[in-house]
């Protein structure tokens, strides 16, 4: 490392977070422990199920896989690992790890919020950002003809596409660092943005322009002198040669660190560590949250009166916002990557299809998140939304769709979606069984995953990649998938995580590929079996049943999910050890008062972790 | 070499505004062009390509009768008719069979449908010319892209034979060209001051913050140097990097498809002229475009119309020939741009190869034969214009590929299906179709009719449906059949020939009709349509 006060940081840092005890406790106990009993397969060469101990050398380590130690200590406490084959754990060696996550990771947790650190804009948060700047959208020329596909986005278009973060979110743009391409590409829109916004002024008055400019482009007020400064610099200019050179001075501003990351003007309370963010800065974190943009006027005048933190004005600016239709980014762009409904797509590659059923799971969404809707009709709800393309799906509720006009000689077209509440049409509702959701995992058991890790927020590891494939059925046996199945994962470990993947799998059978419900088979004729049980002894016989479980045994989990993944967008970032405590209570509160996607929003607006944050101000030079 | 060339800003002509503006003829080329061996100083040859989706309507586009010399151009020929001395006109291109939409633009460059795992011939031109020029080639288009056959969307293939990413944005494309910094010393200037400018912003920000910052201010710093470094290589390079573009004009964005296309074609001219590149290929839409020209007051899609005879009426033909004559009109004002620039002694014209055409003949049931093809330009004298080469067979368009990379020097003894090159496009003798004499009549019993003679569609739009076969000192048989029929018999590919045809017969106001076919026996030609389904 280059620079000592680097060095100097990241000691104080952990000395700050972690518990000398904790640590002490993981190089003495933890670590030997994992040396002898999981070392051998889960660590160097062999990595089964993706888990490398290896990796793990101190607490901080440990630290940052913070979320691997529940499982951890959840196979060894049911005594699922380590296997038959291997040495049996003392009684001390039993209750050694699953104590030490229950004191380091549970117990001993007090809620702080994370170190300051400045972030990139994503894609999406960039495109935004510079059309709430100018005024209009860069867009790309091309003919969007009925049945074709083409990114209307300049920005999107241009902008290498980001990678979700470790928070899991594209938002979180801390490993997607700043490239010479992405600067490229930035230059050149920022070029595109300068000649369209200034190609029919006639006159131009460089300081009307850039005092409306500057504070909007930085999101926050910008001195007197600063401004001064750059008006200096034009102010012999009139004429052909003012244009371009006011023309730089803005590219020189959106080119800027200040423009294209968020955080690094926020003013520092001297001599504290730990403290609010200023209220431009909880502006931001609020407008890229609920609308991945800039704050608008309203929100920054705000900011700016200091009226903003007051809690009736805040809340008030959150319902706002919510009600703007900005806000359909929740759905857009929170909603896509959490679902991953972007991966849904139709056999035959048919766009028309394709946007009817990508759609439907988005407008769902942005009903729950803006209509003050209760977090759990994610999974159970009596409204959905359909267009022409989804009404096969509701025969008995598709009659409330009022019909659309096809232009003469158009053969397909994109229609928007209608709300529907589901009388007739008791196999639907809620976002598992809607067709898309259905046609994108094809067969029970990535049904099964996708619900465990999305809905149920369980972290799985990778199926071993020498699985041999699933067998046909021995000759005079007529076994369905699901017989054929049992067998093949027979095999201990394979049970560790099919137990928990398969029932909620095969509670879906009776909807086929495409996510038309049909229960009974076709070759059979008759009744699919959808029965299941769930680890811990639940029983079903189908899935409107298994939906009732989820309902009620397992609200806490299903809610506790959506709380982390929607806090995780919202801060930008993976949650930590020290968020627990926000997550448990926000969890409390919806479970307990049935409460709204509202609810939540405001919730985490108003939670510790957004709220606050901890400069490191004890590195900063005089 | 030295090419401090400093073009005027009206070089860029915008046609699509209407204002013209009056051509400059600089003689761009002058210093760049190479010697021959007897020392004569050689322009290179550009090659472009223009694609029309959705076939034609036959009886609109070809030509009936004529030889080499000796032709009347049809109707949808008329808006580029004039530029006739600088083209040649194909005839009898194709295979024979039907062809599927994505088939169709494989086909166009690829020379049949079949050739999947090679490159176009285009990209093989490109790997020929395209190294001297900043640009290797272009592959642009004007629609989005068709998921459902993807096929249908690309006419340009890589060396596996995968399509090729192609542009529709005029003005991103005249960014690639002009204004990008690596292209641009002018842009690479300013890039420099902006980075000089930003450093000292994050520097500022640097001193008063310190904190967590520092390492994401890092790699905003890391960026800036790397961007300096690559400029200061590009300066050290001399050549066509230091040409000023900058007084070129950005093509404004266009209102509609009219003005997008034009805009293209401007470029694609500019381009040329300019050596940014001497390969370009441009789809005029999808294979099976579902565009809608609404500026052109035709309200349904291109490619619903273009079924013309299953969808069927006088107002839906006459929007498909509004369209054709559209598409026409476009390859007219890419040659008439072409020609407005000087080149080396000529135009630019002169110095180019352009391969207008489609990849189907009939638009409804998509044979694969008598394919639209015309080349326009000599190509530096590789080619004789001003004729129409109507083949005695039908001629697959790899054999045209095959003709043309080898006079692009590419050396190719085979391409696509296609071993032994075309004959005739230099001048050089040519089997042309001749029309062997026959006897025409018909005979009609217990409702049967058999009738001998030449089969044409009807030249009356308001019954475009309609075929009629000709027969001496009688009135014509009138073909009024179900597109099935005309399907599974393939009607459209023995249009303009003798034929046998027999079927049931009915008579209306005198008019013997002929309403369902069961047989059918080219006199001189094939039979059995065969191929890939429509």
């Amino acid at each position: 490392m280059e620079n000592p006060l680097t060095w100097l940081r990241l000691i104080l840092v952990n000395l700050s977070l972690l518990s000398l005890l904790g640590a002490s406790e993981f190089e003495l106990e933890v670590r030997p422990f994992l040396e002898k009993h999981c070392l051998r397969c889960h660590g160097g060469e062999k990595t089964k199920g993706h888990i490398d101990f290896s990796e793990i050398k101190s607490m901080s380590d440990a630290e940052s896989h913070h979320e691997l130690w529940e499982a951890v200590a959840a196979v060894i406490e049911d005594q699922e690992m380590p296997p038959d084959d291997e040495p049996p754990l003392s009684d001390d060696e039993l209750a050694l790890l699953p104590n030490w996550y229950q004191k380091v990771f549970l117990s001993d947790i007090e809620a702080r919020p994370t170190i300051f650190k400045p972030r990139r804009l994503s894609g999406p948060e960039y495109r935004n950002t510079m059309r709430s700047l100018f005024g209009f959208d860069l867009e790309v020329n091309v003919i969007e003809a009925e049945q074709t596909v083409a990114e209307k986005s300049l920005v999107l278009k241009l902008l290498p596409t980001d990678p979700p973060g470790p928070g899991g979110f594209i938002n979180d743009t801390s490993e997607a660092r700043l490239t010479t391409t992405i600067w490229d590409q930035y230059s050149y829109l920022t070029d595109v943005a300068l000649e369209r916004y200034f190609s029919d002024t006639e006159t131009i008055d460089p300081e009307t322009v850039l005092r409306d400019f500057l504070p909007r482009a930085f999101r926050r007020p910008v001195s007197d002198d600063q401004l001064q400064s750059i008006l200096k610099d034009l102010a012999d200019l009139s004429g052909e040669s003012l244009l371009p050179a006011l023309k730089l001075e803005i590219k020189n501003i959106l080119m800027s660190p200040a423009f294209l990351y968020r955080g690094f003007s926020m003013p520092v309370q001297p001599g504290q560590s730990r403290q609010p963010v200023d209220p431009f800065e909880l502006a931001e974190r609020l407008s890229y949250f609920l609308w991945e943009d800039m704050p608008d006027a309203e929100l920054f005048e705000l900011a700016k009166s200091g009226q903003l933190t007051t809690p009736a004005v805040y809340r008030r600016q959150i319902d706002r916002m919510l009600a703007s239709e900005k806000s359909i980014s929740l759905a857009e762009s929170f909603g896509k990557q959490w679902l991953l409904l972007d991966q849904i797509t139709d056999d035959r590659g048919d766009p028309v299809t394709i946007h009817a059923l990508q759609t439907q799971p988005r407008d769902f969404l942005y009903y729950l998140f803006t209509q003050n809707r209760p977090v759990m009709e994610l999974i159970d709800s009596k409204t959905t939304f359909a267009n022409h393309v989804t009404a096969a799906f509701y025969p008995g509720d598709r009659k409330q769709l009022k019909g659309v006009v096809r232009p003469r000689g158009v053969e397909r077209i994109r229609a928007p979606n209608q709300q529907i509440e589901l009388v007739n049409n008791p196999e639907r509702g809620g976002i598992l069984t809607m067709p898309g959701v259905l046609a994108m995992n094809k067969g029970p058991i990535l049904r099964g995953t996708w619900m465990l890790r999305q809905i149920l927020g369980e972290h799985l590891g990778e199926p071993p990649a020498d699985v041999p494939p699933i067998q046909s059925s021995p000759k005079g046996k007529n076994l369905t998938f699901r017989e054929r199945f049992e067998e093949h994962r027979a095999n201990e470990s394979c049970a560790l995580c099919h137990d928990k993947i398969d029932p909620l799998g095969f509670a879906l059978e009776a909807y086929d590929t495409r996510g038309k419900f049909a229960p009974v088979s076709k070759e059979t004729e008759l009744l699919i079996d959808t029965s299941g049980q769930l680890p811990g002894g639940k029983d079903f016989t189908n899935f409107m049943e298994l939906k009732q479980i989820l309902m009620t045994s397992r609200r806490e989990q299903i809610t506790r999910n959506a709380v982390e993944r929607l806090l995780s967008y919202a801060l930008c970032r993976k949650l930590e050890r020290f968020d627990r405590p926000t997550v448990d209570a926000l969890t409390t509160q919806i479970v307990e008062t049935n409460g709204t996607w509202q609810d939540l929003i405001h919730g985490i607006a108003n939670s510790l972790p957004f709220r606050e944050t901890i400069i490191n101000s004890s590195t900063t030079q005089p | 070499m030295n090419r401090s060339w400093n073009l005027d800003r009206r070089t860029f002509l915008r046609g699509a505004a209407g204002a013209l503006v009056p051509l400059p003829f600089l003689n761009i080329m002058e210093n760049s062009v190479a010697k021959n061996l007897s020392g004569e100083t050689v322009p290179p040859v550009r090659f472009m390509t223009l694609f029309k989706p959705n076939g034609v309507h036959p009886p609109s586009w070809n030509i009936n009768g004529g030889t080499e010399f000796d032709f009347r151009t049809s109707p949808l020929m008329a808006p580029f008719a004039k530029h006739r001395d600088d083209l040649l006109i194909l005839d009898n291109m194709g295979d024979f069979g039907f062809s599927s939409h994505s088939n169709s633009s494989r086909r166009f460059l690829s020379g049949a449908h079949q050739n999947t795992k090679s490159a176009s011939m285009d990209q093989l031109i490109a790997d020929k010319v395209g190294s001297e020029t900043p640009h290797r080639s272009l592959e642009l288009t004007t629609e989005g892209l068709f998921t459902n056959q993807i096929g249908c969307s690309y006419i340009s293939y890589d060396r596996e034979g995968a399509p090729i990413p192609r542009e529709s944005d005029p003005q991103l494309i005249f960014d690639r060209l002009f204004r990008d910094p690596m292209s641009d010393p002018k842009q690479r200037k300013s890039m420099s001051s902006l980075l000089d400018r930003v450093r000292d912003d994050a520097k500022s920000i640097q001193r008063k913050t310190g904190r967590e910052d520092t390492e994401t201010l890092d790699e905003y710093l890391t960026v800036l140097r790397e961007t300096e470094k690559r400029l200061d290589n590009r300066d050290a390079i001399s050549g066509a990097s230091k040409v000023d573009f900058s007084k070129l004009e950005r093509p404004p964005s266009p209102a509609n498809l009219n003005e997008q296309v034009e805009s293209m074609l401007d470029l694609i001219a500019l381009a040329m002229w300019t050596d940014s590149t001497r390969c370009i290929s441009y789809m005029l839409g999808n294979s099976n475009s579902r565009m809608i020209f609404d500026f052109l007051g035709v309200t349904e899609q291109h490619h619903y119309l273009s079924h013309f005879f299953r969808n069927f009426s006088r107002h839906n033909i006459d929007g498909l020939l509004k369209i054709s004559l559209w598409h026409m009109e476009k390859f007219d004002y890419l040659l008439t741009k072409l020609k407005s620039y000087k080149d080396h002694h000529g135009t630019l014209l002169d110095h180019s190869v352009v391969l207008f055409g489609s990849g189907m003949g009939h638009s409804d049931n998509h044979t694969a034969q008598r394919i639209p093809i015309v080349l326009a330009g000599k190509g530096g004298g590789m080619l004789k214009t001003g004729r129409y080469l109507r083949y005695s067979k039908n001629q697959e368009l790899s054999r045209l590929h095959l003709t043309l990379l080898q006079k692009f020097g590419v050396p190719a003894t085979s391409y696509a299906n296609s071993t032994t090159p075309l004959p005739g496009l230099d001048g050089g003798p040519f089997e042309e179709y001749r029309e062997r004499p026959f006897q025409s009549w018909s005979k009609i019993e217990n409702g049967k009719i058999t009738v001998q003679g030449r089969l044409r569609m009807s030249d009356n739009l308001d019954e475009a449906k309609v075929f009629y076969i000709d027969v001496d000192g009688k009135a014509p048989v009138r073909i009024e059949i179900e597109f099935k029929d005309f399907h599974s018999f393939n009607v459209a590919y023995h249009v303009g020939t003798p034929i046998l045809m027999t079927g049931n017969s009915s008579q209306k106001d005198g008019q013997i009709i002929l309403s369902k076919i069961t047989g059918i026996k080219s006199l001189f030609g094939k039979n059995d349509p065969g191929g890939a389904p429509g």
